[in-house]
């Protein structure tokens, strides 16, 4: 490609600047990618039964608590899935999670993906609060998959994001759709400060049965890994971001920082 | 949820940890603990400590109480759990109540029975008592609703005291009928529907079932005969209707995320046995105990070495089942040594506990997951396919930012749409965008106006995002420019053309279809929005990705920058054709300096040199702003004025 000129000037233009965002999401992907992890990516706009239903939320369980949702006004309820199930009501997504159960009906297995895409919750706002964010999920479906591999393709990943110093380690959670579920913590030391730190960044576990059947998979032949993280406070941690609206404020005063 | 030190330690004869130690083993085996407060008794040393523990649905069944926290840590230490079974208090009054059932599957069990209080009665609540519940933050109420209190956060089956001369006729549990009405006990009125569950007597609804009491029969100073309850209804029921009214309780929480009915009997042993302790006088009804269905014990049966195998760590057979009874889990071995194979029965309140990954996680969280020791997945022979639409949008994003366009990702919730959400977080974001090209236009405005700032000639701008329409959401493309320096001939739309030229020439080779990108229209506000699903559709996914070549990522910290406005001033000096721009500058600087303004220079560029008799001129641009505050004119000129000076004392000539 020949160098563009200025107009005015006759001076080589310099290149345009890549979102922080997608400038992590492919810093991830390539990190996946080496592991056979291909991309998916899932609606915005999607139907309760793949957002809660499929995912082993029942109606009027606590667990729906855990996520505030963007419900959508007078979009028609009567759409079936490919197994013939009821999709419900359409809610703006509240999670990558809702890709998984999409991808493992479209693919066979074994699966590797990454479930990257926008999400929505109906939160206030502030500086580490958006109603939008993004979100990363790799899912792996294999014969004997354990937590160990899970611990494997998480220190793989946040070597590659935080450095070779990076560590992981899980503490108990519970998240409807895995079985065992962990909470991951990401020890990394920021850039000024003297000691690393643990962070919490990452929810983790072994894919619930339940969720494997949905997708038609038989949990007695396969099991699964999945874990799902925010891709906004990764990037806000490694460039130092102190406020989350800078993100998607269009600002060129900002994106031109990277 | 706020747990006591104290209170945890009257279920052990043994010293339980400290509080750190227990939040730490907690944190690694149970649940986070996101608090701790230390209360301080009158002599000013620590005589109690808080935690605030976050209990997840899944536990919820069993932990919303400090028994079940308590269990946490036998289970975690092995420490053995005194035991508390209060005893049974005989009937010595005839008096039964009446009470019927009209959905046992909504009312899974109810325990009442009547008290006659007797004439000894305190005014207020033991010691004791008071410590307990004032260390988890609970207001002292009466003696009697103290003590449902207090079975509620030591077993979490939630209790309930009617004042017996107050109830009209027999009890019912029923459905509501629509337009009845309720006041409850904090004063609210609530009109009832047929869908909401009530416990009422033969004049009407006396409580919302699971969540709230009213006052119709609440216990007062002057209560002589109480009904006491012990029940269990169906969580999401209870759940409906507390969220519909907003009446959600420490009650309704427990009923919500279920807990089983086995625990009722003991909810009504220990509150009456704490009613004698409080009451002397006291005298007891028999017990009506409507069960429908008593719950069958949850058995899981298995080859237990999924264990091992999920966990992926080495544990031996012997160790889990160690942990799963310390959980009280009745481990039976069927199986031989090379094929073993378990029955578990669980607890009754256990109902977390249904399948076999549920097993391996109890023994990964107690054995502890420090011992996972993390392997990689096996390499595939075959790299995986390209997605499509990844593949394209990402080889879009180097063209345009090759071509010097910036990536932006704006917000997708926006003031006017074609899909409205149901509960918008403000006016102005009650859609869906229906296009990219709205947000791009405010985009380049916004932009535009700091061009001086960022040093550019031109905004150009680009967003790849998700657009809702009525009945489909589609992936565009919108590309933005704004010439801002005025050029004769040349418009914002040619930049964009040129852009769009480049991505079809790139691209095409990947296409079926043709002139996605050169047919595009370009409006006349110098956007272009593509919709980029053709192109998906068409696009022949045989690229390998690594063909994208990624750059590494920026490792830059971000600086913040001034929101205060900022001025521009130009300059041009006039020397000898000697001189070089980099003495001028620096002769510039130095009355910037002397102005003490350092700080307030954003940027500076050299924007035109010309030559004229042997001399030569540099004109510079600077750009001054404040991160404290909007910096006037005068201000400016003050910096200026030494700017003028510094340049003079060379000799030179500021034109």
């Amino acid at each position: 490609m020949n160098p563009i000129k200025s107009a005015v000037t006759g001076n080589e233009i310099k290149a345009g600047h890549l979102h922080p965002i997608t400038q992590t999401i492919r810093e991830i992907y390539s990190a996946l990618y080496e592991l056979g992890f291909e991309v998916a990516l899932g609606p915005e706009l999607e139907y309760e039964y793949y957002n809660f239903d499929a995912l082993n939320i029942p109606k009027d369980h606590p667990a729906r608590d855990m996520q505030d949702t963007f419900w959508v006004k007078g979009m028609s309820a009567s759409d079936r899935g490919p197994q013939g199930q009821e999709l419900g009501r359409r809610l703006l997504t509240t999670q990558t999670s809702a890709g998984q159960v999409r991808y493992m009906e479209t693919h066979s297995t074994p699966l590797r993906t990454v479930v990257i895409g926008k999400v929505f919750r109906n939160e206030a706002t502030d500086a580490t609060h958006e109603a939008q964010f993004y979100q990363v999920e790799p899912l792996y479906v294999d014969k004997k998959v354990s937590l160990a591999h899970l611990k494997g393709v998480l220190e793989h990943l946040f070597k590659k994001l935080f450095g070779d110093k990076a560590e992981i380690r899980f503490r108990p959670s519970f998240f409807p759709f895995t079985e065992p579920s962990v909470e991951v913590d990401v020890k990394w030391q920021k850039p000024g400060e003297s000691e690393p730190r643990w962070l919490e960044v990452v929810g983790a576990g072994l894919v619930h049965p339940s969720v494997l059947k949905a997708g038609g998979i038989d949990p007695d032949l396969w099991q699964g890994l999945a874990f799902a993280f925010g891709l906004d406070r990764i990037v806000m941690l490694k460039h130092g971001i102190d406020d989350i609206r800078l993100l998607y404020g269009g600002d060129l005063r900002f994106i031109h920082q990277f | 949820m706020n747990i006591s030190h104290n209170w945890l330690q009257t279920y052990f004869k043994e010293k339980i940890p400290a509080p750190e130690k227990l939040a730490e083993l907690f944190t690694f085996h149970s649940f986070e603990v996101e608090g701790m407060i230390e209360i301080k008794g009158e002599n000013g040393k620590i005589a109690d400590t808080v935690m605030d523990v976050k209990i997840l649905p899944d536990m919820a069944h069993y932990c919303l109480s400090h028994e079940g926290v308590a269990s946490e840590i036998s289970f975690i230490t092995g420490m053995k759990m005194n035991d508390r079974l209060a005893p049974e208090i005989k009937a010595t009054i005839k008096d039964e109540p009446k009470v019927e059932i009209e959905d046992p599957k909504f009312c899974r069990r109810y325990m009442i029975r009547y008290v006659d209080i007797g004439s000894s009665r305190p005014s207020s609540s033991p010691d004791w008592l008071k410590c307990s519940l004032e260390a988890i933050g609970q207001r002292m109420i009466s003696p009697l609703v103290d003590i449902s209190n207090y079975v509620m956060y030591d077993i979490g089956q939630p209790m309930h005291a009617f004042d017996a001369d107050k109830v009209k006729g027999s009890l019912k549990i029923r459905l509501a009928k629509d337009g009845e009405r309720i006041t409850l006990l904090d004063g609210r009125e609530l009109i009832l529907t047929a869908k909401d569950n009530v416990i009422a007597d033969d004049e009407g609804p006396l409580v919302v079932t699971g969540a709230k009491g009213g006052r119709r029969a609440e216990i007062s100073e002057t209560t002589k005969k109480i009904i006491i309850e012990s029940a269990n209804f169906e969580p999401s029921a209870v759940r409906r209707t507390s969220t519909k009214y907003d009446i959600r309780s420490d009650s309704s929480k427990r009923f919500e995320n279920e807990i089983t009915q086995e625990l009722a009997s003991q909810g009504m042993a220990n509150a009456c046995d704490l009613v004698r302790s409080v009451f002397p006088d006291a005298k007891f009804g028999p017990i009506v105990d409507i069960y429908p269905t008593k719950p069958k014990q949850t058995v899981i049966e298995f080859d237990p070495s999924y264990i091992e195998e999920r966990l992926g760590v080495e544990i031996s057979l012997e160790d889990s089942k160690k942990i799963l009874e310390r959980m009280d889990i009745v481990v039976s071995s069927t199986g031989s040594a090379s094929k073993p194979f378990w029955k578990l029965s669980i607890p009754y309140k256990r109902l977390d506990l249904v399948i076999k990954e549920d097993i391996v996680e109890e023994v990964g969280r107690i054995y502890g997951y420090d011992h996972v020791i993390g392997i990689l997945p096996m390499k595939l022979k075959q790299a995986p396919d390209a997605n499509p639409t990844f593949y394209l949008c990402e080889k879009i994003k180097n063209i345009l930012t090759a071509e010097g366009f910036s990536e932006v990702i704006l917000y997708t919730l926006v003031e006017k749409g074609m899909v409205e959400t149901l509960k918008p977080l403000a006016r102005d974001k009650a859609f869906a965008r229906s296009d990219l090209t709205h947000g791009m236009a405010s985009c380049l405005e916004k932009n535009a106006l700091n061009a001086d700032l960022l040093g550019l000639e031109a905004i150009k701008i680009f967003e790849i995002g998700h657009i809702f329409k009525k009945d489909s959401e589609e992936i565009h493309l919108a590309i933005g420019a704004r010439q801002v320096k005025k050029v004769k001939g040349f418009k914002s739309e040619d930049l964009i053309k040129r852009a769009l030229e480049t991505l079809e020439k790139e691209l095409s080779s990947d296409f079926s279809e043709n002139g996605i990108f050169s047919k595009a229209k370009i409006q006349t506000n110098g956007i272009v929005e593509i919709d980029l699903s053709p192109a998906i559709k068409s696009f022949k996914p045989s690229k390998d990705v690594k063909d994208l070549d990624f750059r590494p990522a920026s490792v830059n910290r971000y600086l913040r920058f001034s929101s205060y406005p900022f001025i521009v001033r130009d300059i041009a000096v006039f020397v000898p054709e000697s001189i070089q721009a980099e003495e001028v500058w620096s002769s510039i600087e130095k009355g910037i300096k002397d102005a003490s303004a350092n700080g307030l220079l954003t940027r500076h560029s050299l924007f035109d040199t010309f030559k004229k008799e042997g001399k030569i001129s540099y004109a510079f641009r600077m750009i001054f702003q404040s991160m404290e505050k909007t910096l006037t004119d005068s201000e400016v000129n003050g910096i200026m004025e030494k700017i003028n000076g510094e340049v003079k004392v060379e000799g030179w000539e500021v034109r």
